[in-house]
């Protein structure tokens, strides 16, 4: 897709409620850089993981719209939109004795016809592909279930990856892993970006991985966006006090800004 | 999927195989004719055989159409499963009550539309399952939704069906045939009236495996790649519809078979439909025809329908499965 201006995605006057009465989102705009990381923060309840669903079409806007370069994804059929977007969700379930190589073929689907299965060369090479920047080539023929949290998260990775999308989006990538997987999950989405070009938007909790790993920081209260910009020169004890409630503080340590999250 | 368990697959497959040919041998041997394999193979193909003949016309359609049943709910068995994301679903849950009760109705005040019956039970299924799925509809369908009122929509039916059996004194044996479950009394015409539908169904069932297997995914990671989950859980219940209702209509309500036999497979075989879906339908004939045979074997010359014992037999062998296999299919 032809993207003007750098802008990958766009939500223009976006309003959202589950009830019809609250308004979750209220009047939001965003535009999403292309080739960049952009990290979607904010407190428990703030409407970033609603905004998440909405991005992904999981949900659809009481108002106003999503432009995806300059085609409402509302318009988008879904393999369309698949073909565009990849998105990598919390909590995945898979059946207990798929395998690696299996699973990852799923993510060829949006190119395939409806009672079609990957198998093409072009599919086989998109899968191997995929498996290859995940690191996960190894283990092709394991069940998924065997494999580690960390290596499982790389695998439901690796399955957006075939997708063969110029945009990844992520929610909470790291909920659940422990820091040694936490950094590697982190330092492969960084590749992600970096090697391929891929657009990343994640939802993300570690404020400290967000300064470290993001391009652009997005801060939500309220179903509103309060904060856009490096997260080097945005995130301060003032605007984190804003975002949560709590005055966190703020120290440089060879040059690197850390939020002491204690 | 692995080598080693592609070879196991294999064997599966042919031992499940072997089982079904061998229990078709021993049926068409059960009764009060015996026949060898020779005679059997010179009635048939060779010269004519008074007492092959008769077998052919009393105990080769009722064979057929327990083997055509069995595998029909079966799989429809693994269609809903696929669809609710829960290895509990039943054909049962969905559709089938109302088949059949409207394969009563037809019975019962309409016997000239015998030969409709399978496709008023279709209409009667059809009608039971989009009932169910309006009343869960909220934002999509959820699978835990469905499930609950399956149950109520469910119960409404079976009461319906119970209480039409008992207006008419149960006397009526069409109805009662259709109300418990009773195989007996098959002739060639019931063969011809349900062997295209089911074999339509059971083709269509292949065909959307991989939709199947799809569906095995969260709802939004399947939405994520493409695919439109309301359609296709649409789609895959329609299928699993045709099945249970066509079988319901011959056979009557069987609910067991469509539980254990898609249980036992994928602890056999796996949980990939592409191979689930034609075992499971192999082993649900076998089950259903070794049910049907035992069932006029052991109280002979009474018969004890098929369901019964799958129900008595079942049970038990699902627990030990159960609790015996290392391997947990969302239990």
């Amino acid at each position: 897709m032809e993207y003007k201006n750098d802008l990958v995605m766009e939500a223009k006057g976006l309003t959202f409620s589950y009830d019809g009465r609250h308004n979750v989102i209220e009047n939001l705009e965003l535009a999403l850089q292309q080739g960049k990381i952009t990290v979607l923060m904010g407190a428990n309840g703030c409407g970033k993981s609603t905004l998440f669903k909405l991005m992904t079409r999981n949900l659809y806007p009481d108002d106003g719209d999503i432009m995806l370069a300059d085609r409402d994804i509302e318009m988008m059929g879904q393999k369309e939109f698949a073909r565009n977007v990849a998105i990598v969700h919390q909590n995945n379930t898979s059946p207990p004795d798929i395998t690696v190589e299996t699973l990852v073929g799923y993510g060829r689907t949006p190119y395939l016809g409806t009672f079609q299965a990957a198998g093409s060369r072009q599919d086989r090479e998109a899968v191997a592909w995929a498996m290859a920047v995940t690191h996960v080539e190894q283990h092709r023929s394991s069940y998924v279930s065997e494999l580690s949290g960390g290596q499982r998260q790389r695998v439901w990775i690796a399955m957006a990856l075939a997708q063969k999308t110029d945009i990844l989006f992520l929610d909470e990538p790291t909920t659940y892993l422990d820091i040694r997987y936490q950094i590697e999950i982190m330092k492969l989405i960084r590749d992600l970006n970096r090697e391929y070009g891929i657009t990343i938007v994640m939802v993300h909790h570690d404020i400290n991985q967000a300064i470290e790993y993001g391009d652009v920081f997005v801060g939500m209260k309220d179903g509103r966006i309060v904060a856009q910009g490096n997260p080097e020169e945005t995130i301060d004890t003032e605007l984190l006090y804003e975002l949560y409630g709590i005055r966190l503080p703020v120290v440089e340590v060879a040059g690197k800004r850390f939020v002491m999250t204690v | 999927m692995k080598q080693t368990e592609r070879k196991h697959n294999a064997l599966w497959f042919i031992l499940v195989l072997a089982l079904l040919f061998g229990m078709t041998y021993i049926s068409i041997n059960t009764g009060s004719i015996e026949l060898s394999m020779k005679r059997l193979y010179q009635g048939l193909f060779v010269a004519y055989d008074a007492d092959v003949a008769t077998v052919w016309d009393l105990r080769f359609p009722r064979i057929i159409i327990a083997a055509l049943g069995g595998a029909a709910l079966s799989v429809s068995g693994v269609l809903f499963q696929a669809c609710m994301k829960n290895p509990i679903a039943d054909p049962g849950i969905i559709g089938v009550r109302g088949a059949s009760f409207a394969a009563v109705l037809v019975a019962g005040l309409f016997p000239t539309l015998y030969f409709f019956t399978p496709m008023l039970a279709f209409a009667g299924g059809i009608l039971a399952c989009a009932m169910v799925y309006l009343l869960a509809f909220r934002n999509g369908l959820n699978p835990l939704r469905i499930i609950l009122v399956g149950v109520a929509v469910n119960a409404v039916f079976s009461g319906l069906t119970q209480a039409f059996n008992s207006m008419t004194g149960g006397n009526l044996s069409g109805v009662a045939s259709i109300a418990n479950s009773n195989i007996a009394q098959k002739t060639w015409d019931d063969v011809y009236i349900i062997t295209g539908y089911v074999l339509l169904g059971l083709v269509l069932a292949w065909i959307s495996y991989h939709q199947c297997d799809l569906l095995s995914l969260s709802d939004q990671t399947a939405r994520g790649l493409g695919v439109n989950v309301t359609l296709v859980r649409i789609w895959i219940s329609l299928i699993a519809v045709v099945l249970a209702s066509i079988a319901t209509a011959e056979v009557g309500v069987v609910s067991f078979i469509g539980l254990i036999v898609p249980h036992v497979a994928r602890l056999l075989v796996g949980s990939a439909h592409k191979v689930l879906i034609p075992f499971t339908m192999i082993g649900g004939a076998f089950l259903m025809l070794m049910a049907d045979t035992l069932g006029r074997t052991i109280a002979a010359p009474y018969e004890i329908p098929a369901s019964i014992l799958l129900s008595i037999a079942g049970g038990p062998m699902l627990i030990i499965l159960l609790r015996r296999s290392d391997k947990a299919y969302g239990v």
